[in-house]
């Protein structure tokens, strides 16, 4: 159904915009190399091979490519760089650091240097911490939504960025940009993955 | 397309003027035209070509280096856009500049505006439904507002003119409350619609669920396209396929070689001679250089959208007119209406997993009103009623937001076809209250100085009535439909949501109560008509925009009979 189509939200914004500031508490870490050749825009070092690693755990490569084959936490280093005020900005920054020094108090180390198994035990605490999102009507939750914290803005944005991604809408999911018609009921088996747009 | 007037000096006169391209100036431009009236339509944004100007009608998300995310400085000047919640990187230049257009909300009022050629006929919901004598009979009946002028036999005609011009696609059922149009083939329902109108049907006597009514072409008419089922229709379609003045009326106009268009003019006030006893003509501020210029012209269409229109005539003062062109009865401002929305219920349903659909509907289903007929069901809670706008889907990859999962089988599964849901929201009508109101504000002066409008309005205990009943029916209708985890919602917005502004020039029979006669002109001033949403004496359930159609196609034939008889 489209009213005035509304835009697919990412879950983004509201998240991001009511992230308290504070709680700094970084612990250097020098084990970790960024991913070649990438220069984030916003990120710092640390904070994006946190992003990379997040990224790749949501979304790893099997026989379909990963997060991070699309690149996945690029597509997030620009959309944290350019869309965001910068007060936006601050309250990301100190999500950002807060979920790995949390991270580091828990495992000992921050995210990026967990093995995988912490990694997925990390998330899964998270997962079954954070409140969820309203079903949508049009683009927009419905009910009283109870705040959603960091990780499930984060989430929401790795698959954004994974599924919006080239590579994975003309490739992967059924993509046709032009369907000339509307076939109402029609078999699973005939068409598969879901569709791209 | 269509002659620009861009040189002040030559063509200051003609025989009509049109304010504003969008649904209904679009209409109006196309009907003088057609019917040899030299017409210059004055539009305050720029020219949107059809097809040429749909910029990013083709692109998918990786073609925008944000896929689809706004930057602050493009959020910065659409702050109505992001309340409102439909603007985005793909539609954002079609929305106006808010911040260069301010208006002040004494109480909180969204008012979306779309300031170029076409204006907001390139991003309405396109859902049409025609009015019934249950609603032009209303107000006489429960004895809110005024009475209309008109009733259903005045208009059905020009109904089925505009619809057989415009296409609108629909099943027709035959329903006293919501009569037939002339339609194009319907769109299809899908399996799990089609489930739940059988049950809902069969629970609820009288109610029926039905494919929206909407201004898509399912086939080819006029020279435009049919609908590719993209569902990116508010980027502009380059296949013409659903109803706009860029893709339609104004090509019409245009063909006839009476039509020149005046973009980036912003209309002042309507002049008005004191020794004639009319109007001569309009006041220009032109936007990219702030020049004043006068148009002349024997007949005037008001069709700059409601308030904006109701904004002009209360800004043309004259000693015959001294609080706005017209406002002999001071209802002028007043009586400003639109539909509640975003109250309903959402659920989910079992089974259909090996069902699935192909191609994106631009279209959901409708839901009939069923309360206070003049033969059913009456509630002793509200007067008027509501109907259902909604729909059946699968969850795609979103769906992996919610879950408790990630990692390699996870990115699998959301690959896949998800969960089916079905939503349905109602849309309410909203009673003509007098202290709904615009007025002018000199405090606060646009980017050309000139004053701007404050809106003062809010749902009253009838409203908030509907809405009640709209939420628990919803569940119940859902519930019954044996949906699971139904989750109701009343989403609490304020007015102007629902972007259905009516009223504030209403129509009626008493110049004393009235702004315009049943004819759309203005009581005292005949050669001005007002043919958009100001014109509207009550707002009905269903949405207006195929009635604005047919009111100006109807106003426009008598404009020129009037003309012809030397009358105006």
């Amino acid at each position: 159904m489209n009213r005035r189509e509304a835009l697919k939200k990412t879950g983004l914004l509201g998240g991001v915009a009511a992230g308290a500031p504070g709680l700094l508490s970084l612990l250097q870490s020098c084990s970790q190399q960024s991913r070649s050749g990438w220069v984030p825009q916003f990120l710092s070092e640390k904070q994006a091979q946190f992003i990379s690693a997040f990224v790749d755990t949501i979304l790893p490569k099997t026989d379909t490519p990963g997060a991070l084959d699309v690149k996945t936490d690029m597509f997030i280093d620009l959309v944290y760089a350019k869309t965001l005020t910068s007060e936006a900005q601050e309250g990301v920054k100190a999500e950002l650091d807060k979920f790995d020094s949390d991270c580091e108090s828990k495992y000992g180390k921050s995210f990026a240097d967990l093995s995988n198994e912490e990694k997925r035990d990390c998330l899964m605490t998270h997962e079954k911490e954070t409140a969820k999102f309203n079903r949508g009507v049009w683009g927009t939750t419905v009910g009283e939504q109870e705040p959603v914290a960091f990780y499930r803005n984060l989430k929401s944005m790795a698959l954004w960025g994974y599924f919006s991604s080239e590579e994975i809408g003309k490739n992967v999911l059924n993509y046709d940009p032009i369907p000339g018609q509307y076939r109402g009921c029609v078999p699973v088996e005939e068409i598969g993955k879901i569709w791209t747009l | 397309m269509a002659n620009y007037n861009i040189d002040a000096e030559k063509d200051l006169t003609y025989d009509a003027i049109v304010i504003g391209s969008g649904i209904s100036g679009g209409w109006a431009a196309k009907e003088l035209c057609e019917k040899g009236l030299k017409t210059l339509v004055l539009e305050r944004g720029r020219i949107v070509e059809h097809i040429k100007d749909y910029t990013t009608a083709y692109l998918d998300p990786w073609d925008m280096e944000y896929r689809g995310a706004m930057t602050p400085e493009q959020k910065k000047i659409h702050p109505i856009g992001e309340r409102v919640g439909f603007v985005g990187e793909t539609n954002q230049h079609f929305y106006a500049n808010d911040l260069e257009n301010p208006y002040t909300e004494v109480k909180p009022f969204l008012w979306v505006r779309a300031h170029q050629m076409g204006g907001r006929s390139l991003l309405w919901g396109k859902q049409t439904y025609r009015w019934s004598d249950l609603d032009f009979e209303a107000n006489a009946k429960d004895g809110h507002g005024v009475d209309w002028p008109i009733r259903y036999k005045d208009i059905e005609d020009w109904y089925t003119y505009v619809e057989k011009f415009a296409g609108i696609s629909g099943d027709p059922i035959g329903l006293p409350q919501l009569p037939d149009s002339h339609f194009l083939p319907p769109m299809e329902l899908n399996c799990v619609e089609k489930h739940v109108k059988e049950r809902l049907e069969s629970n609820f006597k009288g109610r029926n669920l039905i494919i929206g009514r909407c201004a898509h072409l399912t086939e080819a008419i006029n020279g435009r396209g049919k609908c590719q089922f993209r569902n990116r229709c508010d980027r502009g379609c380059p296949y013409g396929a659903y109803f706009s003045s860029n893709s339609s009326t104004l090509p019409a106009a245009h063909a006839t070689g009476n039509l020149t268009i005046r973009p980036f003019s912003i209309v002042q006030s309507i002049e008005y001679d004191e020794a004639k006893g009319k109007a001569s003509g309009v006041r220009i501020i032109d936007a990219e250089t702030s020049e004043e210029i006068i148009y002349r012209a024997k007949v005037i269409f008001c069709n700059a959208s409601a308030m904006s229109t109701t904004q002009i005539l209360l800004n043309s003062t004259s000693n015959r007119f001294p609080e706005g062109l017209g406002n002999d009865s001071g209802e002028l401002g007043h009586n400003l209406m639109d539909h509640t929305y975003r109250i309903g219920a959402t659920g989910l349903v079992d089974g259909f997993e090996d069902q699935y659909y192909s191609g994106r509907r631009p279209n959901g289903i409708y839901i009939p009103r069923y309360v206070n007929l003049k033969d059913g069901p009456q509630s002793d809670k509200f007067v008027r009623g509501f109907g259902f706008q909604g729909g059946g889907y699968r969850q795609g990859w979103g769906q992996g937001t919610n879950m408790e999962d990630f990692g390699a089988d996870f990115k699998d599964k959301i690959m896949n076809p998800g969960q089916w849901e079905f939503f349905i929201t109602g849309f309410a009508e909203c009673l003509p209250y007098h202290s709904n109101r615009v007025f002018l504000n000199k405090e606060v002066t646009d980017k050309w100085g000139q004053p701007t409008l404050s809106v003062d309005a809010e749902w009253g205990e009838n409203e908030y009535a509907l809405n009640k009943q709209i939420r628990s029916d919803a569940k119940e209708m859902l519930e019954t439909a044996g949906l699971r985890d139904v989750l109701d919602f009343d989403n609490k917005h304020e007015m102007g949501y629902g972007i259905h502004e009516m009223g504030t020039a209403r129509m009626g029979k008493d110049p004393k109560t009235s702004v315009l006669n049943g004819t759309n002109q203005v009581h005292a001033c005949k050669n001005v008509f007002v043919t958009d949403g100001a014109c509207m004496t009550s707002s009905s359930c269903v949405n207006p925009s195929l009635t604005y159609m047919a009111l100006t196609a109807r106003a426009a034939d008598h404009a020129v009979n009037e003309l012809n008889k030397l009358n105006l």
